[in-house]
């Protein structure tokens, strides 16, 4: 017996019997019961309170059946949250993927000292978004933001930026660009790195000029890595709250309410636990079903992309 | 004490909040004046024999705001308390929202894991009236358990209404002798700031009324200093603030009915009601420009660097304001109380919290808790807090204290404003955070000018009453 496949067996042997289920559950157990206690119980617990009518007014948490998402249906504030996350998560991920991967590419060209910008354009993923939320509000100040000052001191008119409506949802889009299109860049850029150079030299002795060469070579190789930052920024996206809490707290006007804002509204404001957790559910529902036709999207086209 | 007294006092107590002269003469007239007057007094020596070390030795826990300064002038005083009770105690301090959610958890498990609450006012009927505090009058009566001068009839009687007094039977905050809580560790109301320097330079005075009010602002409209500021984003403080104060002070009334009765009816599209969101939506001329997002912070910020000439504003920020370290405006500011309509006394909504003892907290620790809760409801304590950090007293004591009058000259204001201040009828439902959300939504839209001040009413409107129906308030 060698010794790795000694140092495998050490619990099975401590009686001189072979006990590999017992040995199994030692070494998973600690993971399970994390789960169990972090995880699945809460996911449990907050599906069943999803069904009651629990609210800090009454404590008493009856029993409603279905009643919360047929609320849902019918409360138009639903509606206009579900509209912003929707919004944001579109624009956010198509803005991050499309600045990404050019900023991938930039930075394929293997500039000298590249590798310090690249280093500084990470920084804003390492902030805790709360932080960039309060930083970008202070920013943006209209009376003493920097941002507004420079703006002012070159003779422009600086935008309401959190102040209407449709400015504020164009803003925390930006502000969520500018944290993590780092994200996408850094994931579209390993796989770039990864990728064979002599199917590129290929394609350029076949004359592709840069452009059909970008179209027909590097995309469809890029697309596992692109999808997979996509999908995983719109996750992300659809449940950011820190950012919109320090940032424009949901306003104005509601106009940056999105559903994970509105989920903590109704639980953490307004103590409506039963209708908030129905909010989260729906959530995960829209989440599951996207995540899965996204997904499948990459499986389709695994013979140009893997 | 024989038991006719301690039926006195207990109703004298519970009286509180209708009337301090008729209670300090009804004390008078039971031979317990003494006690009542506290220190002042043969107190001293009744203070002298009690006491303070029976619990030492206790560990105690309390669960308080983090939002305000009331942790941190607790925390400056922890030596002092452990060295005079002989007992420790430890402080949890999150924000508001995680302080309701926290507060809730331990009210309902089967035990609290702390033995001290500090409750926000607009909760008294969601926490107190759901049955979760421990009544309180048994230690108050008793003069073994609380120091002789404690002096219960020295809290603002508004104050005491709001957070302390409430009676089960009808579920009314206010109303009846069943004393729940105890006002602290701070209180406080809304009061009118104005740049002194300004006024004189221009003419004027300061306004008692909103037509003064607007033209002020008009005519100390300039580049560099707006006529007047106001919560104009979506705040708390610009439905509970600036809207109800102008509201209540120009006739209006909030609400018609009873939530027990289910007629619980609101009156936001009142010609009251549109009339004081027209009065904010017509200053924003004279307004700073970003007004629509100005909060708390903001406003602040912005009298205290000069850039404002007056606005109404909770007396909790008057310390800053008027100290030189924080404000470039300090000795330049005047104050007063807010604006009303000729004929209407000036007044505004209640704030302040409560301190309360869990009826689900270790049963072994309550008579330690009481005690802790009286020290640090003390005058002693009370003063610390306002000098210290310029909260709002929750004693008229600390506010007619003459050396802190004279380094906060601010505190008369004050304090007339937490006397006539009104407690918000909707904070009597449980509802009432959903409800003030909706209206800064509607409003802040109005002024942010997608909507006129009577759609916006009439949206509130609606969307209070559908609430007010799915919560069994209206029928």
């Amino acid at each position: 017996m060698s010794a790795v496949s000694a140092a495998r067996q050490p619990v099975a042997v401590i009686e001189g019997r072979d006990r590999p289920a017992l040995t199994a559950w030692l070494l998973l157990g600690p993971c399970v019961l994390y789960l169990v206690a972090f995880s699945i119980y809460p996911l449990f617990y907050s599906l069943r309170l999803s069904f009651t009518d629990l609210t800090a007014a009454t404590g008493t948490g009856n029993f409603v059946g279905l009643a919360n998402y047929y609320t849902l249906l019918t409360d138009p504030l639903f509606w206009n949250a579900a509209m912003n996350s929707a919004i944001m998560v579109t624009a956010a991920v198509a803005l991050q993927v499309v600045l990404g991967v050019a900023l991938a590419l930039f930075f394929d060209l293997d500039l000298k000292g590249a590798w310090i910008v690249r280093g500084i354009l990470l920084l804003p993923m390492l902030i805790t978004p709360i932080v960039v939320g309060v930083m970008w509000r202070a920013l943006l100040n209209p009376d003493w933001g920097m941002v507004d000052w420079t703006i002012s001191a070159i003779g422009l008119t600086p935008p309401d930026w959190l102040g209407s409506v449709g400015m504020a949802m164009v803003t925390l889009i930006l502000v969520d660009t500018w944290q993590w299109t780092p994200f996408v860049f850094i994931i579209v850029f390993a796989r770039l790195q990864g990728l064979p150079r002599e199917i590129f030299e290929a394609a350029e002795v076949d004359g592709a000029g840069p452009i059909v060469k970008f179209r027909r070579v590097v995309l469809p190789m890029l697309m596992p890595a692109i999808v997979f930052a996509a999908v995983f920024r719109a996750v992300d996206a659809f449940r950011s709250f820190d950012l919109i809490y320090g940032l424009s707290y949901g306003g104005p006007a509601r106009g940056t309410t999105t559903l994970a804002f509105f989920s903590f509204q109704n639980g953490f404001q307004f103590q409506n636990y039963g209708y908030a957790a129905a909010v989260a559910y729906s959530m995960l529902i829209i989440i599951a079903v996207g995540t899965t036709i996204l997904l499948r999207y990459v499986q389709l086209r695994p013979g140009q992309a893997r | 004490m024989d038991d006719s007294g301690k039926g006195g006092l207990r109703d004298l107590l519970t009286g509180v909040a209708a009337d301090r002269r008729k209670l300090l003469k009804g004390a008078a007239a039971l031979g317990l004046s003494a006690a009542l007057a506290g220190r002042f007094g043969t107190g001293d020596a009744w203070a002298a024999d009690f006491d303070w070390k029976k619990h030492a030795g206790t560990k105690l826990s309390i669960l308080m705001t983090g939002d305000e300064n009331d942790h941190r002038a607790l925390a400056d005083m922890l030596p002092k308390f452990t060295e005079e009770t002989g007992m420790e105690l430890e402080i949890t301090s999150p924000a508001l929202g995680a302080l309701i959610e926290k507060t809730l958890q331990n009210l309902k498990a089967d035990k609290s894991s702390f033995e001290l609450i500090e409750y926000l006012g607009f909760l008294t009927t969601q926490q107190v009236g759901g049955g979760y505090y421990e009544q309180l009058n048994a230690y108050i009566d008793d003069p073994a358990k609380t120091p002789p001068d404690w002096d219960i009839a020295d809290f603002l009687p508004p104050a005491m209404a709001n957070v302390g007094i409430f009676d089960m039977a009808t579920g009314t905050v206010g109303q009846g002798k069943d004393i729940y809580g105890i006002p602290g560790l701070h209180s406080g109301s809304v009061i009118y700031f104005y740049r002194k320097d300004l006024f004189e330079a221009a003419g004027l005075k300061p306004a008692t009324t909103w037509d003064e009010f607007k033209a002020a602002a008009e005519k100390l409209h300039s580049d560099d200093v707006a006529g007047c500021s106001f919560i104009g984003a979506n705040d708390f403080s610009l439905a509970a603030v600036d809207w109800y104060t102008r509201f209540i002070t120009t006739g209006g009334k909030l609400m018609s009915g009873s939530p027990k009765e289910k007629n619980f009816k609101p009156q936001v599209n009142s010609p009251e009601g549109i009339g004081a969101l027209q009065m904010l939506i017509d200053l924003l001329p004279y307004a700073p420009k970003n007004v629509t997002k100005y909060g708390f912070a903001e406003n602040v910020d912005g009298f205290s660097t000069g850039k404002i000439a007056q606005m109404i504003f909770w007396s909790t920020i008057a310390g800053p304001i008027l100290n030189g370290e924080n404000s470039m405006v300090a000795d330049k500011t005047g104050t007063g109380p807010v604006p009303a309509k000729p004929g209407e006394t000036p007044r505004a909504i209640q704030g302040g919290w409560g301190m309360a003892i869990p009826k689900n907290a270790d049963p072994a620790k309550k008579d330690a808790a009481w005690l802790a809760l009286t020290w640090m409801t003390s005058k002693e304590f009370n003063k610390y807090e306002v000098e210290k950090y310029q909260i709002d007293a929750s004693r008229t004591s600390a506010f007619t204290d003459p050396d802190l009058v004279a380094k906060l000259p601010y505190l008369p204001d004050a304090l007339k404003a937490a006397s006539t201040a009104e407690i918000i009828p909707t904070s009597l439902i449980p509802e009432f955070f959903q409800l003030n959300d909706m209206m800064n939504v509607e409003f802040n839209a109005a002024l942010i000018g997608t909507q006129d001040a009577k759609t916006a009413c009439e949206k509130v409107q609606k969307q209070w009453e559908d609430a007010l129906r799915k919560a069994g308030h209206l029928a």
